[in-house]
């Protein structure tokens, strides 16, 4: 080969080189898929869409219930304890959508609505899995008004404080489900039977429940096994 | 006698000296004294202990999440001169129940009910003495303004101040490194050039050592070596090579796939540094098949309030106003011919979050973690031993004959059917 040549060849191959390793994965680009038509679902798939629906308003597979539908779960006005397995134990009234959304309604709630899930060492467990999860970031773990968001969040309430801690269960559920003065409505986040656990929780919290069930639950909830009580009686799968 | 006499005078001493010390110590006092009531500026005296205790606790307890001690608005107005606007005698109804206040046609009531956009003030059910030790506290603390404020913002500025002093001392340590190194190389260079003229000027050097002098070296000729050109033909197909498995193995997979979302929402500041746990926007994720996008009205929870002006949140208000849904960008596609279950995952075997996407509280933009191959879920469901709920009969009798057949070996996902094709295939 004469230096030409190598100069030609040295030229080409430092250039490929380059050209094949500048490339850097776009982050936009979700790739190359083989056989997209056995990715992408037929039927339709709530959170997963590739094509407009010509049916549905907007063009989405979801909609809307049709107005003034009242879940099916909740609407079950039973709420049933089971035990391991699957056998009703009791059945407990949950009904509470005869209570309007305002104040009045609120003082309604206060008198009228009882905590249909029973007091015990699960309950509070599976109560306080669900105050970490969607109370703690703004009320703090230990209710004092001190979670993270309340540095940004102005007015978070401390539910230790003497102005809440004699709160019935029907007013914390009614506020959990409608929201009161700054705290926005949560009821789309918590079914009803998880508010009331949260209920539960929350007088612990503010001293209202018995120490000793209260002190049971707070050394079992030290251990890493309280992340794993999660509630079962949610959505049927 | 001489030794009583010396005790004596021992005594004398004692006296004097305890009576100087007594003087000495009530003048100390005196100067505290005077010193407190200085520091009081000509206003309130700092109330009693008790008092005072007691009003802070109320006022830390009750007070602090709508009301700022200094002239700062929260929620409500900031408390520095309140007892110029109001007296007692008004405050102490309107602590027990400001909305009785504002029904009986208080004007100045109504007026800053209105002020503060109709936000209503809880009710404290306070005891008379625990309203005045509230009071006295919020009096006199509201004129000591320089502690409070100082104590959060000036811990804040220090911090931030501290880290960008050694950041920007790093930056001129570099700079000047670098300015000292191209100095180097100046001089280097002059002294090559310098001798070379002088070794040019001598007359007596013979041939060969001119040549030395003289010699252009000449680097490119490196590149014309076999050894070389062999290094380099190799090293570009070993490349084409990689990049060709790569792109083939890499059909299907969209490891690394960080779309830009139609909002800049970032985890990092919300699941990292405020804490907020995954499950309370991803309501699905403990309860059914999908994890759940959150709609407007649980970003609203928080943003009817935090950063409403900031274009990024005015997106959310349009997408309300104008009832069009926010377009997010979906990660992690799984293919239609494989079935996944969230709760399954989170709620029945107890897996993080963290453990599929990643530390999702780390990142700003949201990547795909995980490779998401069938090869992959395969893997975890062989390692992963089954954590079954306790008490749960039917999973303790299937452990009594696992242990039976298998052992004390734990019992892994595969062992209950985890890998049957149908489980995931239908």
């Amino acid at each position: 080969m004469n230096s030409q040549a190598y100069k030609i060849f040295t030229l080409t191959a430092v250039l490929g080189l380059w050209f094949l390793t500048s490339c850097q994965k776009d982050p936009n680009d979700p790739g190359t898929e083989f056989a997209p038509q056995m990715y992408v679902s037929k039927p339709y798939e709530p959170y997963t869409q590739v094509e407009p629906n010509s049916l549905n308003p907007k063009g989405l597979n979801l909609r809307n219930p049709a107005e003034n539908t009242i879940a099916r779960r909740a609407f079950s006005p039973e709420f049933q304890i089971t035990d391991s397995l699957g056998n009703t134990v009791k059945k407990v009234d949950i009904m509470y959508y005869d209570i309007p959304r305002d104040d009045a309604g609120r003082e309604l709630a206060s008198k009228v609505l009882r905590n249909p899930i029973p007091i015990n060492e699960k309950s509070l467990a599976e109560g306080k899995v669900l105050y970490e999860r969607f109370c703690a970031s703004c009320h703090g773990a230990g209710g004092a008004g001190d979670g993270k968001v309340s540095q940004k969040y102005a007015g978070v309430a401390n539910l230790t404080g003497a102005a809440y801690n004699k709160l019935s269960g029907g007013h914390i559920f009614h506020v959990i489900t409608n929201g009161k003065g700054l705290m926005w409505p949560h009821g789309s986040q918590l079914n009803a039977d998880e508010r009331w656990k949260v209920v539960h929780y929350v007088h612990q919290i503010m001293g209202q429940i018995p120490a000793e069930l209260g002190s049971k639950v707070k050394t079992e909830g030290a251990g890493s096994d309280s992340t794993k009580v999660s509630p079962k009686t949610t959505e049927a799968e | 006698m001489f030794a009583n006499r010396i005790t004596i005078y021992q005594k004398l001493l004692f006296v004097l000296l305890f009576g100087l010390f007594t003087s000495y110590g009530v003048h100390a006092q005196d100067s505290l004294a005077t010193a407190t009531t200085d520091n009081a500026d000509g206003g309130l005296a700092k109330p009693s202990d008790e008092v005072y205790n007691t009003g802070k606790t109320l006022w830390e307890q009750n007070c602090t999440s709508c009301h700022n001690i200094n002239a700062e608005k929260k929620v409500g107005p900031g408390m520095k001169g309140i007892f110029e606007r109001r007296d007692r005698a008004w405050l102490k109804p309107w602590i027990v129940n400001s909305q009785a206040v504002i029904a009986s046609g208080d004007a100045y009531a109504n007026k800053l009910y209105n002020e503060y956009n109709q936000t209503v003030m809880t009710s404290f059910a306070f005891k008379d003495e625990e309203l005045d030790a509230l009071l006295d506290f919020i009096a006199y603390e509201s004129e000591q303004e320089a502690v409070v404020v100082t104590d959060t913002d000036g811990g804040n500025t220090v911090a931030g101040d501290s880290g960008g002093i050694s950041s920007n001392y790093f930056n001129l340590l570099l700079g000047v490194l670098v300015f000292v190194l191209i100095l180097i190389l100046a001089v280097l260079f002059l002294m090559v050039t310098i001798l070379n003229r002088f070794l040019n000027q001598k007359e007596d050097l013979n041939e060969a050592d001119k040549e030395i002098v003289n010699q252009k070296f000449n680097p490119f000729s490196i590149f014309q070596s076999r050894a070389f050109l062999g290094g380099v033909a190799l090293i570009f197909v070993l490349v084409v090579a990689k990049t060709g498995l790569d792109g083939l193995i890499g059909v299907g997979i969209q490891q690394g796939y960080a779309p830009t979302q139609p909002i800049a929402f970032s985890h990092k500041l919300h699941a990292g540094m405020y804490e907020i746990d995954c499950g309370y926007c991803h309501t699905g994720v403990y309860k059914g098949k999908s994890a759940t996008i959150p709609s407007a009205n649980i970003c609203m929870n928080c943003h009817n309030q935090v950063k409403v002006g900031s274009p990024e949140i005015q997106k959310i208000y349009k997408a309300i106003e104008n009832d069009k849904p926010i377009e997010w960008i979906r990660i992690h596609n799984l293919p239609d011919l494989a079935y996944f279950n969230h709760s399954q995952h989170t709620n029945v075997a107890g897996l993080e979050c963290t453990q599929c996407h990643g530390e999702v509280e780390k990142m700003e933009v949201v990547a795909q973690r995980a490779p998401l191959t069938m090869g992959w879920c395969i893997n975890c469901h062989r390692q992963s031993a089954v954590d079954h709920a306790e008490g749960n009969e039917y999973y303790d009798r299937l452990l009594e004959y696992h242990e039976g057949t298998k052992g004390k070996a734990p019992m892994t996902v595969e062992q209950i059917g985890g890998l049957e094709c149908s489980k995931c295939h239908y």
